[in-house]
């Protein structure tokens, strides 16, 4: 097992944004996690990352706690995360974007007086190219189209050699077509790097084209779990979930 | 760049002495607002306090040098070194808050820099500030002190230029961009907050030991927030997105205060309406203006080629 939470639970006020929360991900798994707006899944995101910390329970990766621990050094440990929002660093270019999370995963971020401009260029090229973002190299980040950013964002998450990826609604406000790809994409690249994956996504065509297993989240509980067929089976997942989606 | 190091270093066989030590002033300036600048444009982090600490480099200058007789080599030296301790103190508090808060704290420590300054007579001389500081006669001859200032401005703001275009550097602009994305590409972000700190607070003090040398005296008006925004308008006026900006800022803010002071007395009036135009007719500063106009025109004669050859 890569990744466990046990009995993870945040309250914001009176409000319980995740309750009770134990979540299995087995190595080279790719898990979705749906619900409806407001479900608490991307607080529980927040507290898989370090971001938020829990009120009770614990995250372990590989076999270590890694709860309250702050974000970077969760990072650190090889866990990549893509966000809903503010994903890049606009006024960067695309490929300053990715060369500075190739220097972090290198240990050269610290270095005062090397002239970066020429430095990890190969390295941040193959990521690039890996989103399909080499063209665009020199544009700056804030200036690519939407999609484009959201790739962007995942050649930033996998610039530091995670070997957990979290996307937070990878295809969020794509056309139909871009879609299609960035699922491609996603697929590919995390079948070549052996990956683990844990997306979050409201797109049920992506839901149900990538993942092994859903858990479904309600009102911050996990109330199911299993796979992309007997997920479209379950009435109660159907009454709360998908039926809302075809009103 | 060879232009304009010719032109600085010929400028006193060309100026009157006045104008020489305007110029001098100038450096200063420049090398204050660079040192600011890489906090402000390069990290995203709005400090109204850099005069604090540029009156700590200038203090521990004169206070090496009249209360304990120092070298002057040694007290010039220290003025960084000081100014960088005390940065990182204050420094360790305020990167624990971000944007307005962040902003109120460096002011706040620069007010009580200044309070200490004002009211530890048997120290500082209180109001009185230090006067007559023994600096070597031989900066005193011709134009030497201003050498003296051009040589080490220019050092400083080299290692600053090679500062902002390193890992370094781009990792601050990142943080800058995005705090929580870089803190999760495994960057500890507020430690490289405090580093930047503790960087603009070293070249601060540097500023802060040159102008006690130039003026010969101290006084607690440099620590005081009036200077804080004069710098931050240098910044401002140039344009922080532009390691030039503070640079050629310093040059013109200096400038117009000088001209209109000497013609009215009202002159914080009109400098107040000038930078009002600049700031929202120039929103990227004069440099970043500059760029941009100079980019169109570029992009302007590419496509007239362009056309020409087909």
């Amino acid at each position: 097992m890569i990744f466990e939470t046990q009995h993870l639970t945040k309250k914001f006020g009176g409000l319980t944004a995740t309750s009770d929360v134990s979540l299995q991900i087995e190595k080279g798994e790719l898990v979705s996690i749906i619900g409806p707006n407001g479900a608490g899944k991307t607080t529980l995101f927040n507290l898989l990352t370090g971001h938020i910390k829990p009120d009770e329970g614990k995250v372990y990766f590989q076999g270590r706690e890694i709860t309250g621990l702050p974000p970077h050094a969760i990072s650190r440990m090889g866990i990549g995360r893509s966000f809903q929002r503010l994903n890049i660093f606009p006024r960067l270019t695309t490929f300053e974007n990715v060369q500075v999370a190739v220097f972090s995963a290198q240990g050269k971020s610290h270095q005062l007086f090397t002239s970066a401009k020429k430095m990890v260029r190969k390295e941040t090229e193959t990521i690039l190219e890996s989103v399909g973002l080499l063209g665009k190299k020199d544009t700056k980040g804030g200036l690519l189209a939407h999609g484009d950013q959201k790739r962007l964002e995942l050649g930033i998450a996998l610039s530091v050699h995670p070997s957990l990826l979290l996307l937070d609604e990878p295809t969020q406000g794509m056309s139909p077509q871009e879609t299609v790809e960035t699922t491609v994409l996603i697929q590919k690249l995390v079948k070549e790097r052996g990956l683990t994956l844990i997306f979050v996504e409201h797109d049920m065509s992506v839901v149900f084209g990538i993942s092994d297993n859903i858990r479904v989240l309600h009102q911050g509980k996990v109330i199911f779990s299993g796979k992309p067929e007997e997920v479209r089976r379950n009435e109660e997942v159907q009454r709360i979930y998908l039926g809302e989606e075809n009103k | 760049m060879i232009l304009v190091s010719l032109v600085l270093l010929i400028v006193p066989f060309v100026f009157s002495r006045s104008m020489v030590s305007l110029i001098n002033e100038m450096l200063i300036m420049a090398l204050a607002g660079c040192a600011l600048n890489l906090m402000l444009g390069y990290g995203g982090m709005v400090s109204f306090g850099p005069a604090g600490l540029y009156a700590v480099g200038a203090y521990a200058t004169a206070i090496l040098l009249t209360r304990y007789g120092a070298p002057f080599i040694v007290a010039v030296l220290a003025a960084p070194v000081v100014a960088a301790i005390v940065g990182a103190i204050v420094g360790w508090f305020c990167v624990r808050r971000s944007a307005v808060y962040f902003a109120l704290l460096t002011l706040a420590f620069a007010q009580i820099i200044w309070t200490i300054i004002f009211e530890w007579y048997d120290f500082t001389n209180g109001d009185n500030g230090i006067v007559s500081i023994p600096i070597p006669e031989v900066l005193y001859v011709g134009s030497n002190i201003y050498y003296f200032s051009l040589a080490i401005v220019a050092v400083c703001i080299f290692v600053l230029w090679r500062i902002v275009n390193s890992p370094f550097g781009a990792t601050l602009q990142a943080i800058r961009e995005n705090p929580m994305r870089t803190e999760f590409i495994a960057v500890p972000v507020r430690r490289y907050q405090l580093a930047a700190f503790v960087i603009s607070s070293f070249f601060l003090g540097i500023a802060g030991s040159l102008f006690c040398v130039f003026a010969g005296s101290v006084f607690p008006d440099y620590a005081h927030w009036v200077k804080s925004t004069d710098m931050l308008v240098v910044c401002l006026l140039g344009g922080i997105y532009n390691f030039a900006g503070p640079i050629v800022g310093s040059g013109v803010y200096i400038l117009i205060s000088k001209v209109i002071s000497k013609n009215t007395t009202y002159w914080m009036f009109f400098l107040g309406i000038i930078i009002v135009f600049l700031v929202l007719y120039m929103r990227n500063g004069m440099v970043g203006f500059a760029a941009e106009k100079i980019f169109r025109f570029r992009n302007k004669l590419g496509a007239g080629n362009g056309e020409g050859k087909s």
